[in-house]
């Protein structure tokens, strides 16, 4: 492949630029790739200490009556075990796997904002790192990676774990946003010529539908937090059984997030499979356009289905019956993905490479966890099931059998690329099959547990019949599991040091990551090859049988967005799920009004209209300002936003005195819950605003010191979107705050 | 009264929908010139859904009984019957003299149509007034079928140049998904009667209303939850499968644009020799 024409600019130029080497290099990096390998170690580091957490719990139940663990060690090793793993080690990987790939896949040099990019991998190591710096204060957070209301409220866990579990979160969770917001903009402005959205490989696909799944799931999750650390620490009641507050507010809540976050750990590992098996079968993946729009099926639906989590919680028949149903729905979209998957293994000439044994491996263990899954969307199964060793075996098999063999799919896949040396296929294989047999030894038989009543999250159980033997079988899966890690550990070792280099293209792929040289140069292409349909090298080496149906010169018309704009919107409607949650949860707790003030009796809404009647101007006058800035008239431009400022201010002001009315009459964040979900909703507003207002001054410094000289920069646009949406948010909050008083 | 006799007793033949089906017809035939597509199915459709919404016993049910059925008679008019009607009209061939045929409708305004619809008649006061009051009534189920044409108009209008591409498409009906999801999630999860308090204690006609809450279980809370549910899940539904065609029309889509349509039945067939053929040479 590289006897393509190299072009000049681009290598010449890096030529005269220092080599990138040493440790400073690696922590002060931008470059996508570099990036992605941080990732993926950081998560391999951070999946030995969720494994070894994972094997302590195992190795207290491996008999019955143990004391190896006490009571309350157990619980935080099972918090952290959790939380370690869903937020330290699976998103994280996966969002290594596509930051190393997507921009290589869709023939871009980098993503679309590289500093963006490295910020977001920083607040993982930052975010990791205080959820375990709790240790260091005295105790992790116990009440499960779910956290529980009201077991996580004070009254019931007054550590400060808790509250690190929270603000790491909140890292993470900001982290997790600004990667997908940043995936999903490289992948509407960075892909190469003739690269166009139908074309993309299935793994970029699904990349880019989960980043929206993320935008919207993770923000939900932020908001729950919010009002529990409010709870924690200003003494408000959302989520304990007092004076209105609703502990299954938080489980609904959570789970809203929940159950989006399984798709958001399961869609990448997709399209890890359906990158490797169509190679390793040498036909092309069957039913693409399936593929995809399964895909989207799946995420839309997720988010209609998180009640079956709450069966047992007691929602009544009648919802439990509407939710059984949209939960095997979702079974329709997965099988579809599963059905593709086989057919087009069908009739290929299979090489069964660790890759593809993994990938198969794959198949056959999530098919076992979703028919799990399918068991539990009958309502009364999972009345008896719920909380017992079969839930902990079915979601293992989704997420282990599941997601993490398809991301060793893809690591055995990738590596090459990576690294430029192959794995070890012996070492690999070796590895492959220890994983299968610890794997199924450790979770399939806690299906039987299950079965036999066995509770999770319980640190020791009674010596019934049958319960030791089968524990202890279990344990032993899990050390078999994890020698079969250490191994991966060391193929990967013996092949930095001893591997066979890599070629190119080692698996005759088609994708374009493979038209480079492994591992890439720091600008990825010399030149991309001509992209005319879904396998470009398939096209290059094959110019007599292209895929017949894409072969077309002239890609049809996908018109790339602006990405600044393109961000902004993407983030806006990230925002836009936050303030959903929040506006929800005032709704919610207004509909049975305690003691104490109410929404009519402490709101002045004359003088709030007044002060909204600015927030609303302020949207004309900053579009008055983009006019001018398009006419480059600086002064218009400068002028209109002075004014903008000056109202946004005078709005803040306004909330302020409506503020230190309600302090003055006593009505604070702790008062009832009127007051805490009113003060949440508008304060998480005027924090908007403020951050709108610091944007605005810094673009009216920049254009007063002649920054904006050449009337391009789309800063003013890009913040003049969000003022927009700061004012539409106002918009929602002032008519369900203020306005439905005057009905 | 049992069951068996109030579902053959509570139909009504109200000649205003009769009288509406036939015009509809008459129309519809007369503009093809009775010579019909595949696509009148989807019309023949339409109006039988019309036809039943509004004179079943659904209708008896929802006008003051059951806030449930209401929900259903609700969706069904502001959602399935536009969408039958527009997929049962044929093409056109715009004529460029006559600029209103490629008037294309702004995208929020279908948006927004679509989705007031559903909150603004489940506001108290007008949900209580629609349900005791015969005009209203009318205006609301005219103003359902005409909301919800404008709805899916810059989706699934006669003229491709009028419809939005699909994947704006896909925002469209996910946007709106999930804002009758907030919707419908607050009217669940509400206090019975919230939302419509007629419903809790209907203007009864001896007997039916012992029917509905004893033999058929329909408590009042129970009633609401079924109607909140509704519009949350399977009224996400109809939205879900709105994506799912627009997809399926964007990956159609990609034969006629480059120019390959006729293949669909052999593309994957000539690929598959020369792939095992490349296996085979390794």
């Amino acid at each position: 492949m590289n006897s393509t024409s190299a072009t000049i600019s681009p290598v010449t130029v890096l030529a005269g630029a220092p080599a990138e080497r040493g440790l400073l290099s690696w922590v002060a990096t931008v470059d996508h790739k570099r990036i992605g390998i941080l990732y993926l170690v950081t998560t391999f580091g951070f999946f030995l200490v969720g494994g070894v957490e994972a094997l302590l719990i195992r190795l207290q139940l491996a008999v019955p009556n143990n004391t190896f663990l006490k009571p309350e060690t157990f619980n935080q090793l099972f918090t952290m075990h959790g939380t370690t793993m869903i937020f330290l080690v699976v998103m994280p990987a996966l969002i290594g796997f596509a930051n190393y790939f997507v921009p290589l896949m869709i023939g871009a040099r980098d993503m679309a904002f590289p500093r963006l990019n490295t910020m977001s991998y920083w607040l993982l190591i930052f975010g990791g790192l205080l959820l375990h710096f709790s240790v260091l204060t005295g105790a992790a957070p116990a009440a499960g990676w779910f956290s529980y209301a009201p077991l996580s409220e004070t009254p019931f866990s007054s550590s400060t774990g808790l509250d690190y579990w929270i603000m790491a979160l909140l890292i993470l969770g900001v982290g997790s946003v600004a990667g997908a917001i940043n995936m999903i903009v490289t992948i509407l402005t960075l892909r190469a010529p003739g690269m166009t959205l139908r074309r993309v490989p299935l793994f970029v696909w699904m990349i880019f539908i989960n980043s929206f799944l993320i935008i919207a799931a993770i923000p939900v999750l932020n908001a729950a937090i919010v009002m529990l650390l409010i709870d924690r620490q200003l003494e408000a009641h959302f989520f304990l059984g007092i004076q209105g507050g609703s502990p299954l507010l938080w489980q609904h809540f959570f789970w809203t997030f929940g159950h989006p976050e399984v798709y958001i750990m399961a869609l990448p590992a997709f399209g890890m499979i359906s990158e490797v098996i169509p190679v390793f079968s040498r036909k092309p993946i069957f039913g693409y356009s399936f593929v995809a729009a399964s895909t989207v099926a799946i995420a839309l639906l997720s988010f209609g289905v998180w009640a079956h989590h709450m069966f047992t919680v007691g929602l009544g028949h009648t919802a439990d019956l509407f939710f059984a149903a949209a939960s095997m729905a979702i079974a329709v979209p997965t099988g579809v993905k599963v059905f593709n998957w086989i057919a087009t293994m069908w009739g290929g000439s299979i090489r069964f490479t660790t890759a593809m044994c993994f990938a198969i491996a794959f198949i056959i263990q999530f098919v076992v966890g979703g028919l799990s899954g399918i068991t539990f969307a009958v309502a009364p199964v999972d009345w008896q099931m719920h909380n017992t060793y079969y839930l902990v075996a079915h979601f293992h098999y989704v997420l282990f059998g599941g997601t993490l063999f398809g991301m060793l799919a893809g690591l055995y896949y990738w590596f090459p690329k990576m690294s430029g040396r192959l794995l070890s296929e012996k070492l690999g294989k070796w590895q492959f099959w220890l994983a299968v047999l610890g794997f199924n030894l450790t979770f399939f038989v806690q299906h039987l547990l299950g079965f036999m009543g066995m509770p999770r999250q319980v640190y020791t159980y009674p010596d019934l019949p049958g319960w030791g033997a089968v524990n202890l079988l279990s344990t032993i899966g899990a050390f078999i599991l994890g020698f079969s890690m250490l191994l991966l550990g060391a193929n990967i070792l013996w092949s930095l040091l001893r591997g066979q280099p890599a070629t190119d293209n080692p698996w005759d792929a088609w994708t374009l990551e493979w038209a480079t040289t492994s591992p890439p140069p720091a600008h990825n292409f010399q030149s991309v090859p001509p992209i005319r349909g879904r396998r470009p090298l398939w096209d290059l080496a094959h110019p007599s049988q292209t895929d017949a149906k894409n072969a077309t010169a002239t890609p049809p018309g996908e018109s790339a967005p602006e990405k600044n704009k393109a961000l902004m919107i993407v983030f806006i409607v990230s925002e836009g799920f936050f303030f959903l949650m929040l506006v929800i949860a005032y709704l919610y707790f207004g509909r049975t009004p305690g003691a104490g003030p109410t929404a009519a009796s402490s709101l002045n809404v004359g003088r709030t209209a007044l002060f909204t009647i600015c927030l609303f101007a302020s949207s004309f006058t900053v579009w008055r300002a983009e006019r001018g800035f398009k006419r480059k008239d600086r002064a218009a431009m400068n002028g209109w936003l002075a004014v903008t400022v000056l109202l946004g201010a005078v709005f803040l002001t306004g909330q302020a005195t409506e503020y230190w009315g309600m302090f003055e009459r006593g009505v604070t964040v702790n008062t009832n819950l009127f007051a805490s979900s009113f003060f949440t909703l508008t304060g998480f507003h005027g924090l908007h605003v403020c951050i709108g207002l610091i944007a605005l001054l810094i673009v009216l410094g920049l254009t007063r010191r002649g920054e904006a000289r050449d009337f391009q920069s789309p800063a003013l646009a890009t913040v003049g979107l969000y003022w927009h949406f700061v004012d539409g948010v106002w918009v929602v909050v002032f008519s369900v705050i203020y306005l439905r008083l005057l009905l | 009264m049992n069951t068996k006799q109030y579902l053959l007793s509570a139909w009504n033949w109200s000649p205003a929908v009769i009288g509406a089906c036939v015009a509809a017809s008459a129309a519809y035939a007369a503009a093809l010139r009775f010579r019909f597509p595949a696509r009148s199915w989807y019309f023949i459709g339409a109006l039988a859904v019309f036809f039943l919404t509004l004179t079943s016993p659904l209708n008896a049910l929802a006008g003051g009984y059951l806030f449930s059925a209401h929900m259903l008679q609700h969706m069904l008019l502001l959602l399935i019957v536009p969408l039958l009607l527009l997929l049962g009209l044929p093409a056109i061939n715009a004529n460029p003299a006559r600029r209103w045929q490629g008037f294309r409708l702004p995208t929020l305004f279908g948006w927004m149509a679509g989705v007031s619809a559903m909150w603004v008649w489940h506001e108290r006061t007008l949900c209580e007034l629609a349900t005791r009051t015969e005009t209203v009534r009318i205006v609301q189920i005219i103003s359902l079928l005409a909301l919800g044409t404008v709805f899916w108009w810059p989706l699934f209008g006669p003229q491709a140049r009028q419809r939005i591409s699909p994947l704006t498409g896909v925002v469209y009906l996910f946007s709106a998904c999930i804002t009758c999801s907030v919707l419908g999630i607050l009217i669940t999860f509400s206090p019975a009667g919230s939302v419509c308090p007629i419903y809790l204690h209907p203007p009864d006609q001896p007997g039916i209303l012992s029917l509905i809450r004893h033999d058929w279980g329909f408590t009042p809370a129970k009633d609401q939850q079924i109607g909140g549910l509704l519009m949350w899940l399977p009224g996400c539904g109809i939205y879900l499968a709105g994506v799912m065609a627009m997809l399926a029309r964007w990956y159609g889509a990609v034969e006629t644009d480059e120019g390959a349509a006729t293949q669909s039945t052999q593309e994957e067939r000539p690929q598959l020799v020369p792939a095992r053929a490349t296996a085979r040479k390794q």
